[in-house]
């Protein structure tokens, strides 16, 4: 097995940072406060969509304790459009709206006040003067020409519209003996973060200096601030040692940032916002992909999937966001683990007045999976054939790597069929189909659930040049800087903040393992923006590939330095050397122990090879593997690194009441070299317990008005202890030949199959009825009324 | 989520609480806070008084009279699960308290506070209103009783008097036999229930079945009794229930939203009732069978 070769990598660690999480010392914006501080409510507009006739804020700004009240007007008066990377200059956004509201709950206004409290008291006292608009709620309609577009200056509400063919999908369909068409749709929903967003913004006028202490998860995120607030990027000062309570992806918070980046210079003072739920559920950045996908599949009568016909349709809410390059990721891995010849992807994005959809855990892959794993099931059910032979029949083999899928992106390793095999031993397949069927003899529904999908990693942006040519963005980069002291500890600083990844476990891992020291000792730091080499921050399923990339290649320069000190010192050729748990060993059987090294560097010049610098720092600042060129005829590699996972669970429910019971979920999981086993399985249970929300219960929903049904916990549901079931990881290791450790992403893990999964299992125990639930979250009491339907 | 600015009052006695409720119209009794402290920072209610309760010693005590059980309104939920009274004398309220909330809401939540909430979905205003609970105010100085079975009237309304302080729940002691059924569905454990059914049968030898009593909650705007006296003087089988059920379900309209369809809470609420029926049988089966 490759994890003994290692000394602290794979190996079952704590991770550094439960102890201050463990014992409530983290500190969130919440725990900030600084003197004079003040405090901002924003007004959420009632309507679907109204033209701002006018704001009478008067009445608020005579309140005790009420400062300021900012309307869009004044605002984008000052500010620049917040960017959105597509090439649409007619749908400008702003923090507050402006003129124009375009969904129930976006901000009109905000008031500055002492107190959170008052600032929402003022609110009350605010007479917006708007006139009602239709609107449009369904991305379908939202694409008629009959439909009054959501931004009028834009034309229409497409967003984006792309066709790509890969491969020769005409010719594969027309040898194919059969072709099905279906169309499911993933529901609105979210990862939910405990912490909202928060962001507290100081300007002092002396320094010409904006701080900032923001709950992030944001790639550029201090040059966004920058650009929308005309200031230059040194004037921007983020501060990356808060600690972020849970984001996968939905920290954005750039309006946030804007909103109180103006605020604080325009006051000179300190300000800050943190969302209350109801604000972070229908304004914050919380909503992700919303995906009607029609789906045609070409197949053999042995089961062989030769092509596939996809049309994305995605509902991206009022403004541009990221929505439309979550429809961009997916293509990386557009045929799932499986040998399909030829796609033909159509990528539709429109704006519709809902609220803003931003990016969300896998970013888009999830939504896709879903739909790539209902297809093999529908071809099965299509050809009566067994579910698992038809995947094991169409899964890529170990020998085909690295395999290049039609869309240009190459798969760099795997072993598809060995983790399958390892999933069906560890469940006893047979066993479980024989419970299956006793269920279903003693009255109930009963059926089991198989996906088997990839996780793209390594977290790079070639979507954007693929989705928009203009752009010519190829560099994604991460890095990592350490340091020895003149006292021989070790400090390595990474410029982000982490929001549950285990970044300071990660580092002090790797650096640990290249320098052979023990990572306990090893002191993680985060210093602000402006002390900071670049970085992309934590998106893409990446850091494990690139913060852990850049730190074991920093520490790679380090030990070099010090061999070569040594070999200066010793008066032999470094190749006569070895680093050995820190220390230098000559084949002679001297040693140069770790202290006296560190005292060479630190103290004596005299003694260091002829123009070396003095020291011992280092620093990598690393590109995304094999992430080398810009598309070329609709093709790029996307991403360098793809994890593996398959699952297989068994549910049941009873007819009337319809309530799905998992009895056993297992996954077979394959990131390729773990670096901390408790963080890559504590990922994987949370995506599975994420996937389960998506399948059954998660859902921003909205009625027929335009208004937001699910604003809080009440209606907006997330599965608890109780609904997330014993959860059983298969664990093997194919090492990715494109990372310094054959490390892969794993930070989606369990999320991007388990919607598919769950589904799956539903669908299976309602197939004898001849019903197919088409749409995320299957609710019980659709499960129910469908029932009912074809039995009564 | 910030309240409106309210002041804070904390009486020692029933009747200074009373008063308190009379001086300002815009006051709002706190009974735990459960459901009120999340109203409140929504602004969802907007009390310029808020009347804690949980100081006045009368109100956390049960109360036994040879026919009676009595409960004060402020009993924490958590208090009243594991009560022996409530265990021995009021089985069907014993097992419908561990549907209530979870351990830290039930920790806080109180008997009375929720029954004059009047949530549509709640538990104990089921199994009160099933079995005709008496719920006792004190209204200007005096005492005044309801029936449940007719106290609760729509979604958070009820027949209590606006000034009025509850401060008691009596229930009739079950008899030494007696069978008790408690279902409920909800999306996720412990949470407002899409339907709900509680079934208690009361037996005494030499007679039988002596009455039956089955109630529907979470359906509709208020929990319901339904009529299955039909069933007194049958052999309670399996096909005698369903019929009493379904007849009893006609006339029960039932409300949709997005968690459940009309149809759905109809089809379950009916489904649930059989099931209470047909555990509370399965409790007495012994003695039926005699």
């Amino acid at each position: 097995m490759t994890e003994q070769k290692y000394k602290f990598l794979s190996t079952p660690r704590r991770p550094v940072e439960d102890r201050r999480f463990v014992a409530g010392r983290g500190k969130f914006i919440a725990d900030l406060d600084r003197p004079n501080m003040l405090h901002v409510a924003p007004l959420a507009s009632h309507y679907a969509a109204a033209v701002i006739n006018g704001i009478d804020a008067s009445a608020a700004l005579a309140m005790p304790g009420v400062v300021d009240v900012i309307t869009g007007a004044e605002l984008a008066a000052a500010v620049q459009p917040l960017m959105n990377g597509l090439n649409t200059p007619n749908v400008r956004r702003f923090p507050l709206a402006v003129d124009r509201v375009r969904y129930a709950g976006e901000w009109v206004c905000a008031v500055v006040a002492e107190s959170r409290a008052l600032a929402e008291d003022a609110l009350e006292k605010i007479i917006v003067d708007a006139t009602p608009q239709p609107f449009i709620l369904d991305a379908e309609a939202a694409l008629l020409d009959t439909s009054a577009p959501v931004h009028p200056e834009h034309g229409s509400n497409l967003l984006l519209d792309r066709k790509f063919v890969w491969g020769p999908v005409d010719d594969d369909f027309d040898a194919a003996a059969h072709s099905l068409s279906f169309s499911v749709t993933w529901g609105r929903n979210s990862t939910v973060p405990i912490e909202t967003f928060g962001v507290l913004a100081e300007w002092n006028g002396w320094d010409q200096m904006l701080d900032i202490w923001a709950s992030i998860q944001m790639p550029k995120y201090a040059d966004q601030i920058a650009r929308s607030l005309d200031l230059p990027g040194n004037a921007i000062r983020v501060h990356y040692d808060v600690d972020v309570g849970g984001s996968y992806g939905v920290k954005r918070g750039i309006k946030h940032s804007v909103l109180v980046g103006y605020i604080a210079r325009k006051l000179g003072c300190s300000v800050r916002l943190i969302e209350d739920r109801l604000e972070n559920m229908r304004a914050g950045d919380a909503h992700g992909p919303e995906r009607k996908f029609d789906i045609t599949i070409a197949f053999d009568q042995d089961g062989t999937v030769r092509s596939m016909k996809m049309r994305a349709l995605d509902n991206a809410g009022a403004y541009a966001g990221r929505a439309p390059f979550q429809l961009g990721k997916p293509i990386s891995a557009i045929v799932g683990p499986y040998q399909i010849n030829s796609v033909a992807y159509h990528a539709l994005s429109v704006t519709t007045n809902k609220t803003v959809q931003e990016a969300v855990r896998g970013f888009g892959q999830a939504p896709t999976n879903y739909a790539i794993e209902t297809a093999m099931d529908r071809v099965a059910e299509y050809l009566g054939m067994d579910r698992l032979a038809l995947r094991q029949k169409n899964l890529i083999r170990k020998d085909q790597f690295p395999y290049l899928i039609p869309s240009g992106s190459y798969y760099d390793s795997g072993d598809y069929h060995a983790v399958v095999d390892k999933v069906l031993t560890a469940a006893d397949y047979p066993a479980m189909l024989a419970e299956r069927d006793r269920l279903r003899d003693a009255g109930m529904m009963a059926g089991i659930g198989i996906a088997a999908c990839l996780e793209p990693s390594g977290g790079n942006s070639s979507f954007e040049p693929l989705l928009n040519q203009s752009n010519q963005t190829s560099t994604w980069m991460e890095s990592c800087q350490v340091n020895i002291d003149a006292l021989g500890k070790v400090t390595a600083r990474i410029h982000t903040t982490s929001s549950g990844q285990g970044h300071e476990t990660l580092v002090s891992t790797v650096l640990g393992e290249v320098m052979q020291i023990d990572p306990e000792l090893i002191r993680i730091t985060r210093p602000n923006s402006l002390e900071s080499l670049p970085g992309n921050s934590p998106v893409g399923s990446r850091m494990a590939i690139m913060l852990g990339g850049a730190a074991a290649r920093a520490g790679e320069k380090l030990k070099a330095k010090i061999m070569a000190i040594a070999a200066h010192r010793l008066g032999v050729a470094i190749d006569e050397l070895r680093y050995e748990g820190g220390d230098v060993l000559a084949n002679d059987g001297r040693r140069l122990a770790w202290d006296e090294m560190v005292e060479l560097a630190h103290r004596q010049y005299h003694n260091l090879p002829d123009g070396m610098d003095p020291g011992l720092a280092s620093f990598d600042i690393m590109q995304v593997p094999t992430g080398d060129a810009l598309p070329v005829d609709d093709k790029v590699q996307m991403y360098p690194c793809y994890s593996f996972e398959f699952h297989l669970l068994l549910v049941s429910f009873d007819p009337i009441i319809g309530r799905p019971d998992i009895h056993s979920y297992f996954i077979g999981h394959d990131c390729g070299t773990v670096i901390n086993p408790a963080i890559v399985s504590g990922m994987t249970y949370g995506g599975i317990a994420h996937g389960i929300g998506a399948a059954l219960f998660e859902e921003f929903a909205y009625d027929t008005n335009g208004q937001l049904l699910t604003q809080s916990f009440l209606d907006y549901l997330m599965p608890s202890s109780h609904e997330v079931p014993a959860i059983q990881i298969v664990k093997h290791c194919t090492p990715s030949p494109h990372t310094v450790f054959g490390q892969k992403g794993s930070g989606e893990s369990g999320y991007l199959g388990a919607p598919a999964a769950v589904s799956g299992a539903i669908n299976d125990a309602v197939s004898g009825l001849g019903i197919h639930f088409e749409k995320l979250p299957i609710r019980m009491s659709a499960i129910s009324d469908a029932i009912a339907a074809k039995t009564s | 989520m910030k309240p409106v600015r309210f002041d804070y009052k904390r009486p020692a006695t029933i009747d200074e609480a009373c008063g308190l409720l009379a001086s300002d119209d815009n006051a709002r009794i706190l009974a735990g806070g459960q459901s009120l402290i999340p109203m409140l920072s929504m602004r969802l209610s907007r009390p310029s008084l808020l009347i804690d309760i949980a100081h006045i010693p009368e109100l956390t005590a049960f109360g036994e009279t040879e026919t009676h059980i009595e409960i004060g309104a402020m009993v924490r939920q958590a208090v009243a699960q594991k009560s022996e009274f409530v265990k021995t004398h009021i089985p069907l309220l014993a097992k419908a308290l561990g549907y209530v909330g979870h351990p830290p809401t039930r920790a806080r939540g109180t008997v009375g506070g929720s029954v004059a909430h009047a949530d549509p979905s709640a538990e104990i205003a089921l199994v009160a209103a099933t079995l005709g609970a008496e719920i006792t105010y004190r209204v200007d100085g005096a005492d005044e009783i309801f029936d449940a079975s007719d106290f609760f009237i729509g979604p958070m309304l009820t027949i209590a008097p606006p000034t009025g302080c509850l401060t008691r729940l009596s229930f009739v002691k079950a008899p030494a036999v007696c069978g008790t059924g408690f279902h409920e569905v909800a999306p996720r454990k412990s949470d407002y229930a899409l339907a709900s059914a509680a079934a208690q049968i009361n037996f005494a030898a030499g007679s039988g079945v002596t009455s039956i009593h089955l109630g529907i909650g979470s359906v509709g705007d208020f929990p319901e009794r339904l009529d299955v006296d039909q069933l007194c003087g049958t052999p309670l089988d399996d096909s005698a229930i369903a019929d009493a059920v379904h007849a009893a379900m006609q006339m029960v309209e039932t409300v949709e939203d997005l968690h459940a369809t009309a149809a759905y809470r109809k089809r379950v609420a009916t489904e649930l009732a059989i099931r209470a029926l047909r555990d509370a049988r399965g409790e007495i089966s012994k003695d039926l069978n005699q």
